[in-house]
């Protein structure tokens, strides 16, 4: 550390105006992160508001509705946990910019309520955050495009890494898979996910 | 800090009290933000290793399972296989004696391939002197009848199929040092391509990537699966136990050994027959008999290929087979349209098209702009050509589509090269103006489309193919991990073109040559097949084009095989028609096998392109499979012997078949960690129970699994950085007010 100028230098003004500069650098420099961090909140919110809507004129015209003009992708159902009053509009398929809009439905997963596993992925700290607090036995309700609602009944928790989970896309049964990073407080992203397993216990109609 | 005294403990010394513990707190965030740095490179380092490792499939999976069962004595395993060919079907006969060396009760598994399209029958199980005849289930049903047949301590066995060309083989209660027989009966279509028939028995099971032997359409979980990680899959409640097959050392050559041999009755007079990777002995019996031995024995490492031709003058270019079985007729036909020779004052317009929107970005453009590359760098003197990118906007290159000269190519790959991914995706504009043929010259026009196909519109743009597609052909390139498949075979079939899946860059070379061979000669379009009797059931469903090579293979069921079939088709632009008398087919075994597979196939084809929902083609499936005794993802083949055999109160474990690394891979390489950790046990014994005792552990905990995928379902980043920047933000802030305010104080004490 002993290139950084300390001010125990010699307190010439040289290197006293340099520290200065630095320290406001830095300053800015965290205003950005600290913004840029707040930016990603402010658009997994906003995001979720334009995609109720577009996700409403959806299920009215039974077409995919887009979002907003550039998106390149579209509203395809409704993620709700009643019981901890959380919600949250999925999107066909899981790319990195997707997600930052909202939960991302698993390309090659079966629509929820259809025979096989229908898989729905999110961020741990905006949409998804409310897995951490899904219990055994709670409810999980998915609107579909189609406007039918299946009701899922939550049968247990596991943890595994992005590659080895557990979940056969074409298992016998109708199924439910909500995946989010784990654990839920760390601050890097890593390999481990949360996976909440479900059963259908009510029919779409 | 390599000087004796830095500056900073020079000013600790001189004892300035208040600073030394402002830098201490100054140092706290600086040595924090350090620290989240480092831990989010490691992060990244960490999980990009992973991928490496995840990509290269087997090997990290294969540590891991060794690692917690080290080193079983696993049964020993003889595999004999036997091939009768006789026309045009092969019937595969496989023996496998499986042998227990320990004092124990054991469980053998074997993971074994068998070629795509094979119909998995028989299963035959020999204990002592007894022949136990497997029946075909439901999967469920069969799982729990050899659960049952487990738990009570008798004999069975249980042939699945995992993916529809990998199987597993599980045998219950195989006791102290007792051997078991098990025989597996399959039959399947030989291949016929170029003149060529072939006859492929694949060894070892492992992510194979084979050009050669791969359809257009290729399934990722093949690339992704393999080497002892394919699921055993169980009863619908719980308890699956990954298949984790451990591998036989190479000084331990002779665990799994493979003989095999075929009978050739080729039918017509033999020219060259070969083995292309395995040395054989081969005995001529008659002008079209052959009997070809494998020399010595081999190990499974690799797969075994024969290859026969007719003699020159002989080659066949019609075949008709027939076989009756129960009340009805199978029919099976090949035939070779006439070779055209492509006119070389042809002209041809090629019109690439390539999706740039925001769903592409990442590997997807690179594989893309790849593809395209090479499609451009294939274009001969006298083609025409244009390029169209689109994302929610379009350009189209060239106004027109212009000569292939040197310039033009250049300039286009030049193009190709600067285009970046983002925006939406609007298909329809490109695809009109791709579709846009004005000109009206004669000749071949084709269109090769590339995309990820992630589109909401599929049905519009689909109807606008029917509608426009006119002389045009389209070839859809699906690229990505994931696209858009029913879009792309439906794109390509109105199209009448061909669909190729590229999912990784490697394959970019393999699979644009492949379908440029396709592009650059004259294909058999608008194919009908008409049969003069009724109530006939053709297989495939859909006749495709024909390229360059390739017969048509078509297999029928009906009443009584008498009349013709008519064969239709367009060859270039002459038309071309076959007919053939039935009641001069020749009578053949399997056929029924070969046509019901082949329905199977159809059933599935038309739920991917969703034609019917997944209960009727489930539904289907199961009658064919039950009905023809065919091992299917729904059915399987169970044999129980009755009698019990293991004492109630003696434990069953558990032991996989040592499984042979195909050939190049290291086996040092890939075990040298597990050679380290076991280098201080001296007692073969000790380590044996020991590994013994990790299996039966692994057995206990593992019910608690959900029932376990084929290939796991990857997952995709679920977390943002937010909280990361928020911290390190605060962090770097504090280092900055930190600073500020140590200058400040430098200030006023000064």
């Amino acid at each position: 550390m002993s290139v950084w100028p300390m001010p125990g230098d010699g307190g010439s003004g040289q290197p006293r105006s340099l520290t200065i500069l630095l320290a406001a650098l830095l300053m800015a420099g965290g205003v950005f992160l600290t913004g840029h961090g707040a930016w990603i909140h402010a658009k997994a919110v906003v995001a979720q508001i334009l995609l109720e809507r577009a996700f409403a004129r959806s299920v009215a015209t039974g077409l995919p509705a887009r979002p907003w003009g550039w998106a390149d992708t579209w509203p395809v159902a409704r993620i709700e946990a009643p019981g901890l009053d959380s919600a949250a509009i999925a999107l066909k398929g899981v790319s990195g910019q997707a997600l930052a809009f909202g939960p991302g439905h698993l390309e090659n997963t079966p629509e929820a309520g259809e025979p096989g596993t229908a898989v729905y992925a999110a961020h741990r700290d905006t949409h998804f955050a409310f897995l951490r607090h899904l219990k055994e036995n709670d409810i999980i309700r998915i609107t579909r495009r189609d406007g039918q609602v299946a009701t899922f009944r939550v049968t247990h928790m596991a943890v595994a890494r992005w590659d080895e989970a557990q979940i056969d896309p074409h298992a016998p049964g109708r199924h439910l898979v909500l995946a989010t990073c784990y654990p839920f407080d760390a601050v890097a992203p890593g390999p481990l996910r949360y996976l909440v397993y479900a059963d259908l216990a009510v029919h779409p109609r | 800090m390599s000087s004796p005294i830095s500056p900073a403990t020079q000013i600790r010394r001189t004892g300035r009290r208040g600073f030394p513990r402002l830098r201490a707190a100054l140092l706290l965030p600086m040595l924090a933000f350090a620290l989240f740095l480092a831990q989010l490179g490691q992060a990244r380092a960490q999980s990009a290793a992973r991928v490496t490792v995840n990509e290269m499939q087997s090997g990290s999976l294969l540590l891991e399972t060794n690692e917690a069962g080290r080193y079983v004595e696993a049964p020993r395993l003889a595999t004999d296989v036997s091939i009768d060919v006789n026309g045009p079907t092969a019937r595969a006969q496989i023996t496998q004696a499986f042998e227990n060396p320990t004092d124990g009760w054991v469980e053998a598994l074997y993971v074994f391939p068998l070629p795509e399209e094979s119909a998995v029958h028989s299963l035959k199980m020999i204990v002592g002197d007894r022949v136990i005849v497997a029946d075909i289930k439901e999967k469920q049903a069969a799982r729990a009848i050899y659960e049952q047949a487990k738990r009570e301590g008798r004999k069975a066995a249980l042939v699945e199929q995992q993916r529809p060309n990998v199987f597993t083989n599980s045998v219950a209660n195989i006791g102290p040092h007792q051997k078991v027989v098990v025989q597996i009966e399959y039959q399947q279509a030989v291949r016929l391509a170029d003149g060529r028939f072939s006859l492929r028995v694949p060894l070892v099971v492992a992510p194979r990537y084979n050009p050669a032997d791969a359809s257009p359409i290729v399934q990722t979980a093949d690339l992704r699966d393999g080497w002892g990680r394919s699921s055993d899959n169980v009863t619908t409640s719980a308890a699956a136990a990954p298949i984790d097959t451990r591998l036989a050392a190479p000084g331990d050559g002779s665990v799994n050994p493979v003989t095999l041999t075929v009978e050739l009755k080729a039918g017509f007079a033999l020219g060259t027959v070969a083995s292309l990777y395995h040395e054989v002995k081969i005995d001529r019996l008659g002008e079209t008999e052959r009997r070809v031995e494998l020399d010595g024995e081999a190990g499974a490492e690799r797969d075994f290929v024969l290859e026969w031709a007719a003699s020159e003058s002989a080659t066949p270019d019609v075949g008709l087979f027939r076989q009756h079985v129960g009340r009805d007729d199978y029919v099976l036909a090949y035939v070779t349209p006439p070779a055209v020779v492509p006119t070389q004052n042809s002209s041809r317009e090629i019109v690439f098209v390539i999706d740039n929107s925001g769903s592409m970005g990442g590997t997807s453009i690179v594989q893309a702009k790849a593809s395209l590359d090479h499609a451009l760098s294939r274009l001969r003197h006298g083609d025409r050509f244009n390029v169209i990118r689109f994302d929610n906007t379009m350009t189209k290159f060239f106004s027109d589509s212009v000569d292939a000269t040197r310039d033009n190519v250049a300039a286009a790959r030049r193009y190709v090269a600067s285009l970046d991914a983002s925006g939406g995706t609007e298909m329809l504009p490109p695809l009109h103006a791709a579709l846009d043929d004005r000109r009206q010259t004669d000749g071949l026009r084709q269109i090769v489309f590339l995309t990820d196909g992630a589109i909401s519109n599929e049905q519009q743009l689909l109807d606008v193919i029917a509608a426009r597609r006119g002389r045009s052909r389209i070839f859809m390139v699906g690229i990505g991990s994931a696209p858009n498949t029913h879009l792309m075979n439906r794109a390509a079939e109105l199209g009448r073109g061909t669909f190729t899946h590229i999912g990784a860059v490697e394959e970019v070379d393999a699979r644009m040559r492949e379908l440029f061979e396709k592009l650059e000669n004259p294909a058999v379009t608008d194919l009908k097949a008409t049969f003069s009797a009724r109530n006939v059931s053709i297989t495939p469903a859909l006749l495709p084009d024909l390229y360059r090579g390739e017969p048509l293979v078509i297999a029928a069921r009906m009443g009584e095989a008498t009349g013709t079939v008519t064969i239709e088709g367009v060859i270039g632009n002459r038309p071309w028609k076959v007919e053939l008398p039935l009641d001069k087919a020749v009578s053949a075994e399997g056929i029924s096998k070969v046509w019901a597979r082949r329905k199977i196939a159809d059933a599935e084809v038309e739920l991917t392109l969703g034609g019917i929902s997944r209960d009727a083609a489930d539904a289907r499936i199961l009658r064919l499979a039950l009905e023809h005794h065919l091992v299917t993802r729904l059915t399987s083949l169970v044999a129980v012997d009755r009698t019990p055999t293991r004492p109630a109160n003696v434990p069953l474990t558990r032991a996989d078949i040592p499984l042979q690394l195909p050939a190049g891979w290291d086996y040092e390489k890939l075990f040298g960690i597990r050679a380290h950790r076991d280098a201080g046990i001296d007692e073969a014994a000790e380590a044996q129970e020991e590994a013994w005792d990790a299996v039966i552990r692994r057995e206990k905990t593992q019910p608690a699994l959900q029932a376990t995928p084929a290939a796991p379902l990857p997952l995709p980043q679920t977390a943002t950085p937010a909280m990361l920047h928020t911290l390190a933000g605060f962090c770097v802030m504090l280092l900055g007010l930190g600073l500020f305010l140590l200058t400040r104080g430098r200030e006023r004490v000064g």
